[in-house]
């Protein structure tokens, strides 16, 4: 008996459902996957489509609006960028200065490889025993071969 | 490595340097400036159908003297910092210039109780859904613009107008001595 009460909690725990998180029927998840890439202009970073603000709902209705009138998705983002200019774009474009967003990463982890193997480069140098010198190695020969001294106290 | 240290720090510190001296950072320019303003027909308010018809055409009230559109919404609490001096300016100057209200993403009962307490006597069109806001690119509420006599937009202001602000924008228009 409290062995199927047990199992009947873990499947009512793992039946469990975060909220719905997709979109109301009302609107195609087209009209959701254009406003993900689109800003929403009265928010603080949240898209057009995770937003429920006036403006993103508005946003939201003219795409589907421009869907139903057959507007490719490059028009319909053109139509935003008209409006508010390429802010409104979550990504970028990949040209002028905005490049260089897209290009930062690449460059930070390309210095930090070089950083790396010029750290790893000199912590081997420091590994490798020194050479001993050829005058120091006859010296110590020298005094391996000599007669051991009576007088001489040894530590 | 150790000599390119300065080098770092100098850089970095030019990039800080730079991004302080942008004039505000929230201060998105407006793509529109310079080009024709985005025109409209919409239904006035009640308040206003009388003296102006039941519709209002932007393109209509173009050319006798510079527009001054205003986005507004009565649960916008700037707004109601900038709707008396926008009221005092129109009944003032309204034979030199023309104060548009744009009430955006709000209830016709609420946008008329905006009015009626603060007497304004300036037109106000009706945009429930915003639209018009997405044509003029606005971030949000309150943000003005000034429309010229060939109807081009002159300048986009976001957020509230105080006087000097309001001035400097005319003067910009053309209207000195206001």
């Amino acid at each position: 008996m409290r062995l199927a009460l047990l199992l009947l909690t873990l499947l009512g725990l793992a039946l469990a459902q975060p909220p719905q998180t997709t979109p109301p029927p009302d609107l195609s998840p087209e009209v959701f996957r254009i406003a993900k890439g689109l800003r929403c202009p009265v928010c603080q970073g949240e898209s057009a489509s995770e937003s429920n603000s006036g403006v993103a709902q508005e946003m939201r209705r003219l795409i589907a609006e421009q869907l139903a009138q057959g507007k490719s998705e490059a028009e319909i983002r053109q139509f935003f960028v008209e409006r508010y200019g390429p802010w409104i774009l979550y990504e970028p474009p990949k040209q002028g200065l905005t490049l260089w967003v897209w290009l930062s990463p690449l460059i930070g982890l390309a210095l930090l490889a070089y950083g790396l193997w010029r750290y790893l480069a000199a912590t081997r140098a420091r590994a490798v025993p020194a050479d001993v010198s050829e005058e120091e190695i006859a010296r110590l020969e020298a005094e391996l071969h000599q007669p051991p001294d009576p007088h001489r106290r040894t530590p | 490595m150790r000599r390119f240290w300065p080098l770092l720090v100098l850089a970095l510190g030019g990039l800080f340097w730079w991004g302080l001296q942008r004039p505000d950072p929230n201060a998105l320019p407006s793509v529109l400036v310079g080009k024709p303003a985005p025109t409209f027909e919409r239904p006035l308010l009640q308040p206003y159908r009388a003296e102006w018809g039941d519709r209002l055409e932007l393109g209509e009230q173009v050319g006798s003297r510079p527009i001054l559109i205003n986005f507004w919404a009565s649960w916008c609490l700037p707004c109601r910092d900038e709707a008396p001096l926008l009221e005092a300016y129109w009944r003032r100057y309204r034979d030199r210039l023309l104060i548009l209200g744009v009430n955006v993403q709000d209830t016709e009962a609420k946008a008329l109780e905006f009015i009626r307490e603060y007497g304004l006597s300036f037109p106000s069109v009706f945009d429930p859904k915003g639209t018009l806001g997405v044509d003029y690119g606005t971030y949000g509420v309150p943000e003005t613009f000034v429309i010229d006599a060939e109807g081009k937009v002159l300048q986009r202001h976001a957020g509230p107008v105080n006087e000097a602000v309001l001035r400097d924008m005319l003067r910009k228009a053309g209207l000195e001595g206001l």
